[in-house]
């Protein structure tokens, strides 16, 4: 992030050059900074949306310390960010390097790993809802065909499998994005390397851990900062295919911050839980880029 | 595209068979999702793989009609040709300001945007809302259009902002020293420069922006305003025992874009790599 420092001369000088940025940032500060500023204000008070907020103090805070499924929904996004790190982030890097050859037909098989990415969440979780259900879903209709009916199970409806349900199939919707970025970094590694490391009597698995994961370390560190705070972020497949459910097994804090405001009407107390999911996503990547930005590889 | 031709090792052909099962079962539920909206229920139920016994191109019909899809790519596209248009335009003369150009507050403006590459959406939502009714915008397709551009704006600048940097201002400065102005530089100079970053940057938001969900969710209430991914789940939720109809729903909204995407894989996949390198 340290770009700036090492720019080259401006073309121009003086304060009208504002005028080029001046657009983003009232677009910017419009819908971005200024509802981040306003949460500051309304997480204090308890608001309906219809009347008039009212001032309450540090009360919402307390109650959401205190709120069970807020602090489980912190549990479950954690182990998702950890699920989505071994699904998407190694996953890909795997299928990277096995993808990663000039032979006829790795090119499409490129793009069909890659296609999930350009279907909507939605799309992707309702499509899963039905490779997992029950009755007549795509698994365990294979499962049974194995002749494996008591592994058949209602994977979006029992509290046991219905997170790691989502973890996998967040995994199929995001491996690909991933894949695409470290295949790119690996084209970039110069070829003589792996000749020279094979002439040495290094193989593949060898060659793997001793040169491609060194050389993709920069792309490993943006990758995992993007899992956490996308992790973070995630709502749309949690609210496609359980919304929260069963008895708040998967719910999330964007899924309990959304029916707490716009189901329950506490869009007061769903104003903290937004600060809170704030504060905790910068203080995250923030001591992240931190522990990171040491080695100097991080611009993202 | 040139491919090696001598003969492949058996490693290499360990590599093709272990790759070509993984991506096969990846892509085999999108397969089945096409081939299931083609078959009535009972046939899903029974022969929920294979091809279907008659392929049912009525029930297409049948889901566009119930689903209104014609509507919903209507405000779809709407929504992401406008909120890209912005978000790239925008983007591109900021990034141009923020790499070529001095002005007061520079390096603070840019530190002050790049929050947005952190912070996720769900963090306004609901303030959103607020400000959203106060400016009359709600249950209107600008309230999906604006936040959609302004939270798009961080990650466009900062990987434009990457493309300027990298490349050296010659061309610039040299327009400059034959009295071209400002503003005349940007249009005639950098923008077809950074066309084609243009491009790959639309394309990653068109991905974003058409994808979007909550801010659908939340600020649109009326059905015939309703963009795909919102009317996919209401859809879903009043269909849902109707398995042949949400196939062919889900057929309906996800076949175009994925042609689509083969088409332009190339662009798509430069474009997507790009938000990460660099």
């Amino acid at each position: 992030m340290a770009q700036g420092d090492s720019r080259v001369a401006p073309i121009s000088t003086g304060a009208r050059n504002i005028l080029f940025v001046a657009p983003a940032m009232v677009l910017f500060g419009v819908f971005v900074l200024l509802p981040l500023a306003t949460s500051l204000y309304y997480a204090f008070t308890k608001w309906s949306g219809y009347a008039e907020p009212e001032w309450v103090g540090f009360s919402n805070f307390t109650r959401a310390f205190a709120d069970p499924v807020h602090l489980a929904a912190y549990m479950h996004v954690s182990l998702y960010i950890i699920g989505t790190l071994f699904l998407e982030v190694s996953f890909g890097l795997v299928m990277a390097v096995v993808l990663n050859s000039d032979r006829f037909g790795f090119s499409i098989m490129r793009g069909m790993f890659f296609s999930p990415m350009v279907l909507s969440m939605t799309a992707a979780g309702v499509l899963w809802a039905f490779v997992l259900d029950y009755r007549l879903g795509l698994l365990n209709s294979v499962l049974r065909s194995f002749g494996l009916d008591d592994w058949a199970q209602p994977w979006l409806s029992q509290s046991e499998t219905a997170l790691i349900a989502i973890m996998f199939v967040s995994g199929w919707r995001f491996a690909g994005f991933y894949m695409i970025i470290f295949f790119a970094a690996l084209r970039r590694i110069p070829r003589n390397i792996y000749e020279a490391a094979t002439l040495d009597g290094a193989g593949p698995v060898k060659q793997f851990f001793t040169i491609t994961l060194p050389l993709l370390r920069h792309q490993m560190l943006t990758c995992v900062l993007l899992a956490i705070t996308g992790g973070f972020a995630g709502f749309d497949l949690f609210f496609t295919m359980t919304n929260g459910g069963p008895f708040n097994a998967t719910e999330v804090p964007a899924t309990w911050i959304i029916r707490q405001g716009f189901d329950n009407n506490e869009l007061g107390y769903a104003t903290a839980l937004t600060v809170i999911l704030a504060v905790v996503v910068l203080i995250v990547s923030l001591i992240y880029l931190r522990v990171v930005e040491r080695s100097d590889v991080v611009r993202y | 595209m040139s491919f090696a031709t001598d003969r492949r090792s058996a490693g290499e052909w360990v590599q093709f068979v272990a790759g070509g099962a993984i991506v096969a079962a990846m892509f085999y539920p999108t397969i089945w999702m096409v081939l299931s909206a083609f078959k009535s229920n009972r046939e899903i139920f029974r022969h929920p793989f294979g091809l279907p016994e008659e392929w049912r191109w009525g029930n297409f019909a049948e889901a566009w009609d119930k689903g209104g899809m014609g509507g919903l790519y209507l405000n779809s596209i709407m929504v992401t040709v406008v909120a890209v248009s912005l978000t790239v335009a925008l983007a591109t003369a900021a990034a141009f300001a923020f790499s070529r150009l001095e002005f007061p507050g520079r390096r603070w403006l840019y530190r002050l945007l790049l929050i947005g590459l952190l912070l996720p959406p769900p963090v306004v939502a609901i303030p959103l809302f607020a400000i959203l009714r106060d400016l009359n915008m709600l249950n209107s397709l600008w309230a999906l259009i604006l936040p959609g551009a302004a939270w798009s704006l961080s990650l466009t600048i900062f990987i434009m902002h990457g493309y300027f940097t990298s490349i050296r201002p010659d061309m610039e400065e040299a327009a400059v020293l034959e009295g071209a102005n400002v503003w005349q530089v940007f249009r005639d100079i950098s923008v077809p420069m950074v066309w084609p970053s243009m491009l790959t940057l639309a394309i990653v938001n068109t991905i974003n922006i058409w994808n979007e969900l909550m801010f659908a969710l939340l600020f649109i209430v009326d059905e015939d305003k309703r963009t795909l991914p919102v009317g996919l789940i209401r859809f879903f939720g009043r269909y849902s025992t109707d398995y042949a109809m949400v196939f062919a729903a889900l057929t309906i909204t996800t076949v175009p874009i994925l042609l689509l995407y083969f088409l332009l894989q190339r662009h798509v996949i430069a474009g997507l790599s790009a938000t990460s390198l660099d």
